[in-house]
């Protein structure tokens, strides 16, 4: 694998902004946004290798943003995500928002409501 | 240097930071496999999940900070804050980063410090580069 030179990397700025609208966070040290970009590569590349499995084993050809909730879901790792991939629709049978990728099969539980008490 | 708050043309809610799509659709599309693409909402909620991992794992480097009785995050605070996150594969390459980051500093460093060396006074030096300028300007307007 040979090593990817640091060019396509996020906004350093950008991070530094994000990461001090947490009114906890104070001083960054420089390199630090650095890092965070590299940190954040990685785990894009994580989530969507992950999310590829899920597409694939679904025979769908595009990325769906159920098929990010499914990984999210699967992935104890990516649990600070659940949040965020809430809001995402579970398909509907015979729906259409799934750009049809969706075989009607087996129809989720609704009943599994975590509410997460963190902190 | 302080956080002065300055206007940026919304009502100031840092809530609204995000990335920049380009960037994150460029870094999607070299991640996937030929035969599959991304939607873009898919896109859209990928930006959503980068944003609150810099919160998450800023959060963590904080609190890491903190317990190492520092005030300012350091590089090595983020590395100990993604194994406690259960990051720890990212640990290597972060630490690459680092180090290329540290070599890329101390070259800027011996820049300023041969500019020091190179035996020139200040003004001998502005002298050269007005001279440049003028030489350029000249080859500019022969050039028209």
């Amino acid at each position: 694998m040979g090593k990817r030179s640091a060019t396509c990397k996020f906004p350093v700025a950008r991070i530094k902004k994000i990461m001090q609208a947490d009114e906890d966070v104070g001083k960054v040290a420089q390199a630090t946004p650095v890092l965070i970009s590299k940190a954040l590569e990685l785990f894009m590349a994580s989530i969507v290798e992950e999310t590829v499995k899920e597409t694939r084993k679904r025979g769908a050809r595009k990325m769906s943003p159920y098929h990010v909730k499914r990984t999210v879901h699967e992935n104890d790792t990516f649990d600070f995500l659940k949040d965020i991939v809430a809001k995402v629709a579970d398909p509907v049978e015979g729906g259409s928002e799934a750009a049809g990728d969706n075989r009607g099969g087996k129809r989720r539980k609704t009943g599994k409501k975590e509410s997460d008490d963190s902190e | 240097m302080s956080d002065d708050e300055r206007p940026l043309g919304s009502s100031g809610a840092d809530d609204e930071l995000s990335l920049p799509k380009a960037t994150v659709q460029k870094l999607i599309h070299d991640m996937l496999p030929d035969d599959i693409s991304c939607a873009k909402d898919t896109r859209d909620l990928l930006i959503e999940c980068c944003v609150e991992f810099i919160h998450l794992l800023s959060s963590e480097a904080n609190d890491v900070c903190e317990k190492d009785s520092k005030k300012t995050i350091a590089p090595e605070h983020v590395v100990k804050a993604l194994t406690d996150l259960g990051f720890e594969k990212f640990v290597d390459e972060v630490k690459d980063v680092l180090k290329d980051h540290k070599q890329q500093q101390k070259e800027r460093e011996k820049k300023t410090s041969r500019m020091e060396q190179s035996g020139m006074t200040e003004e001998e030096l502005q002298r050269q580069q007005e001279l440049l300028f003028a030489a350029s300007k000249a080859r500019f307007d022969a050039a028209n």
